[in-house]
């Protein structure tokens, strides 16, 4: 019980990080720590095939994709960013309390809980055969838009080189 | 509170907000896109928490839609990078208040 504790005020600690962080480096950095501290509360939870989908592809590509996109567009005048304006803040809080006030009500007052199970993980071999028997048109489709994106960012990256020339 | 579903969903709840506060009050495009992976994130650890809460369910509901959204995300990654390293280009900035000209 003390284990999603301590998982979950870490995560929270590292994605107030990437909330917070000026540079914008650190930030990425922040959210691929974040990324990890999730990936290992699903392998707690027993989820392994899970949380080793998430470090793979949340941590290995996408977070290490942002961090090299804020290393190309990284500019001089960076430290416009370490100024938060007041004016975005309030707005920001006065949308955000809200939502956390209807969140906080929900999970404290909304669910009926039962006793803890900790039981084991999460069988592969049913997941295999699921992914490719009721769940075959949903990876099917999957593929084709994985295509599709793989195109598309080819296109835009392709398109600026010849506008540049 | 001491029930680790709880504490979980409680975590998740306050994930989502930090990515909320993130897209509202940064200025960096990318940073906005790292604010929408925190609350994709957030929506991931739930299904994973409801998912182990209730384990007489045989068809892993839970998994199968985090193993989908991970997927999903992949993509929307690497598309909204793709727009946003294609508007560095044209303006040199990644600052959203200078994006406001429609004819670039």
């Amino acid at each position: 019980m003390i284990v999603p504790l301590l998982l979950s005020i870490l995560m929270i600690l590292a994605a107030s990080a990437a909330v917070w962080m000026a540079k914008p480096v650190h930030a990425g950095l922040s959210l691929a720590l974040t990324l990890s501290i999730a990936a290992v509360i699903y392998l707690v939870l027993g989820a392994d095939f899970i949380g080793l989908v998430q470090l793979m592809v949340y941590v290995g590509a996408v977070a290490v994709l942002i961090v090299f996109s804020l290393l190309i567009t990284r500019r001089r005048d960076e430290e416009e960013e370490r100024s938060l304006r007041p004016k975005a803040l309030v707005m920001g809080f006065g949308c955000v309390l809200p939502l956390l006030a209807v969140l906080a009500y929900a999970v404290t007052g909304g669910i009926d809980i039962k006793p803890d199970r900790w039981e084991p993980a999460l069988p592969l071999q049913e997941l295999g055969k699921a992914l490719f028997t009721d769940y075959a048109p949903a990876v099917l489709a999957i593929g084709v838009l994985l295509t599709a994106v793989m195109i598309g960012a080819a296109l835009f990256a392709r398109e600026t080189r010849k506008e540049t020339k | 509170m001491t029930n680790p579903l709880t504490i979980l969903v409680a975590a998740s709840s306050v994930l989502f907000a930090l990515g909320l506060l993130a897209v509202l009050t940064r200025r960096n495009a990318i940073l906005i896109l790292v604010g929408v992976e925190l609350m994709l994130n957030a929506a991931n650890i739930n299904f994973i928490a409801f998912w182990w809460w209730n384990k007489s369910d045989p068809s892993h509901l839970g998994p199968m839609f985090v193993l989908f959204a991970i997927a999903i995300a992949a993509a929307e990654a690497a598309v909204g990078l793709a727009i946003i390293l294609m508007v560095f280009r044209h303006t040199r900035s990644t600052d959203l208040n200078r994006l406001n000209s429609l004819r670039g």
